[in-house]
C-alpha cells in the first residue's frame, strides 16, 4: 500500500468515525431517553415481548447503522474502508 | 446515565467506548470479543448475569453484516453452520440455566468470575505459544503449508471417531465426518457462549480449524453465521430470563459498529503471526479485570 492510498484511508477513517459520532450524540439524547421507560415497563410486565423486541431492536440497530454509513460514504463518495 | 432495567449508573460514553474497543479488536483480531466486553462491563459494576445476556445481545448485531460480507464471499458452510446449531442451542439453553441456578444460590460471581479467569488464561497462553511457534517458523524459512500439515495430524487423528451418521461437508472439503464430531464441538461452545455471554468464536475458531478440519476463510465465515444464530437464540433465552438489559447493548453497539471497521482496515499494516502475538495479550488483561473485581480491589471503580 502506497502513501497516498494510507492518506486515503487515514481520511476515511477519520469522516467515518465524525459521521459516526454526530449519530450516536443524537442517539443517546434522542432515541435511548424515548426508548428507556417504555422498555422498562415492558422488561417488568411481558418479559416474552420485551426478549422478541430486544432481538428486534438489536438487529434493527445493527442494519440501519450500515444503511446509514453506507449511504453517507456513497453521498460523500468514499471507499468503503473494509 | 440510569439504566433502569439492570439497575445500575453507568457512563453512556465509558459503553460506547468499551464497544469501540471491543469492535476495534474484533475487527483486527476477528473475534467477537466478548471475552473483554465482559470483563469490563463487570468492573464497572453491572450485575454478572446482566454482563452475560447484554454481551450476547450486542454481539448479535455486529456479527450480522460481518456475517452477510462473508457470505457474499462465499465463506460460509451453511450445511456446516446449520448442523452446529443442533449442538449450539442446546448448549446455550444448559448455560443460561446454570447461570440461573447460580444466580439463584448467590454463587454467580465467584463461579462465573473463576471460569472466565481460568479460560481466559488458556486462550492467552495457547495463542502466544501458537503464534510464536509461527514466527519462528518464519525465521527458520519453513512454509506456513508445513505448518498446515502440522495440525492437519491433529485433525486425521479426530476424524478417526466414526459414529455413525458419518456426513460430508463438501463446501469446507471434509468428504466424511462423524455428525457427532459436529454436534460434540458445537455443544460444548454453545454450553461456553451460554454460561460466560461470549459469542464462543474463540473457543470455535480453532475447533473447527483443528478438529473439524475446515479451511480457515471457511472457519471465519461459518463461525459468524453461527455466532449470529447463537447470540440471537442467547439474547432472546437470557432476555426471558431477565438478563438482558438491551438499552445498554444498543449503546455498546453504536461504538463496536465504528470500532470492527477500523479495526479491518488496520489489518492491513500488520502480518498475521504478529497480530496473533499481540491477541494473545487481551486475554490475559481480561483475567486481570476479573480477578481485581473478584477480590474487590477495584468495586468502586
Amino acid at each position: 500500500m502506497d502513501s497516498s492510498d494510507r492518506r486515503l484511508l487515514v481520511r476515511n477513517i477519520v469522516i467515518e468515525v465524525l459521521l459516526y459520532s454526530m449519530l450516536v450524540v443524537a442517539y443517546f439524547a434522542l432515541v435511548l431517553r424515548l426508548l428507556a421507560e417504555p422498555l422498562k415497563k415492558l422488561f417488568d410486565s411481558h418479559l416474552v415481548l420485551y426478549a422478541f423486541a430486544a432481538l428486534a431492536l438489536i438487529v434493527v440497530q445493527g442494519a440501519v447503522l450500515e444503511s446509514i454509513t453506507s449511504f453517507l460514504l456513497d453521498r460523500l463518495r468514499l471507499e468503503r474502508l473494509e | 446515565m440510569y439504566f433502569p432495567i439492570s439497575d445500575v449508573t453507568v457512563s453512556p460514553i465509558f459503553l460506547a467506548g468499551v464497544g469501540f474497543v471491543v469492535g476495534l479488536l474484533g475487527g483486527f483480531f476477528g473475534v467477537g470479543g466478548g471475552f473483554l466486553a465482559g470483563p469490563m462491563m463487570f468492573l464497572v459494576g453491572v450485575p454478572m448475569n446482566f454482563v452475560v445476556g447484554t454481551d450476547l445481545a450486542h454481539m448479535t448485531g455486529k456479527s450480522i453484516v460481518a456475517a452477510r460480507r462473508h457470505r457474499a464471499l462465499g465463506h460460509v458452510d451453511i450445511k456446516l453452520g446449520l448442523l452446529m446449531v443442533i449442538g449450539t442451542l442446546p448448549g446455550i439453553e444448559l448455560g443460561a440455566r446454570i447461570i440461573e441456578g447460580l444466580e439463584s444460590s448467590g454463587n454467580i460471581d465467584l463461579v462465573v468470575g473463576l471460569a472466565y479467569v481460568i479460560i481466559l488464561l488458556v486462550i492467552g497462553t495457547f495463542t502466544g505459544w501458537e503464534s510464536l511457534r509461527a514466527m519462528q517458523m518464519v525465521r527458520t524459512e519453513r512454509t506456513s503449508a508445513q505448518d498446515a500439515l502440522a495440525f492437519q495430524s491433529v485433525t486425521r487423528r479426530v476424524h478417526r471417531f466414526r459414529v455413525p451418521p458419518i456426513i460430508s461437508l463438501r463446501e469446507s472439503g471434509i468428504e466424511e465426518i462423524s455428525l457427532w464430531l459436529v454436534v460434540g464441538v458445537s455443544f460444548l461452545t454453545g454450553l461456553l457462549a451460554g454460561v460466560l455471554g461470549v459469542g464462543g468464536g474463540f473457543i470455535r475458531m480453532p475447533m473447527l480449524i483443528y478438529l473439524i478440519g475446515v479451511p480457515t476463510h471457511v472457519a471465519v465465515g461459518t463461525d459468524l453465521f453461527e455466532v449470529v444464530i447463537s447470540a440471537g437464540y442467547g439474547t432472546v433465552t437470557h432476555a426471558l430470563k431477565g438478563n438482558v438489559d438491551i438499552l445498554m447493548a444498543l449503546v455498546i453497539h453504536t461504538g463496536a459498529a465504528i470500532g470492527a471497521q477500523i479495526g479491518a482496515t488496520l489489518t492491513r499494516f500488520f502480518a498475521g503471526p504478529r497480530i496473533r502475538l499481540l491477541f494473545s495479550i487481551l486475554p490475559f488483561i481480561g483475567a486481570l479485570f476479573v480477578i481485581l473485581r473478584l477480590l474487590g480491589v477495584m468495586k468502586g471503580y
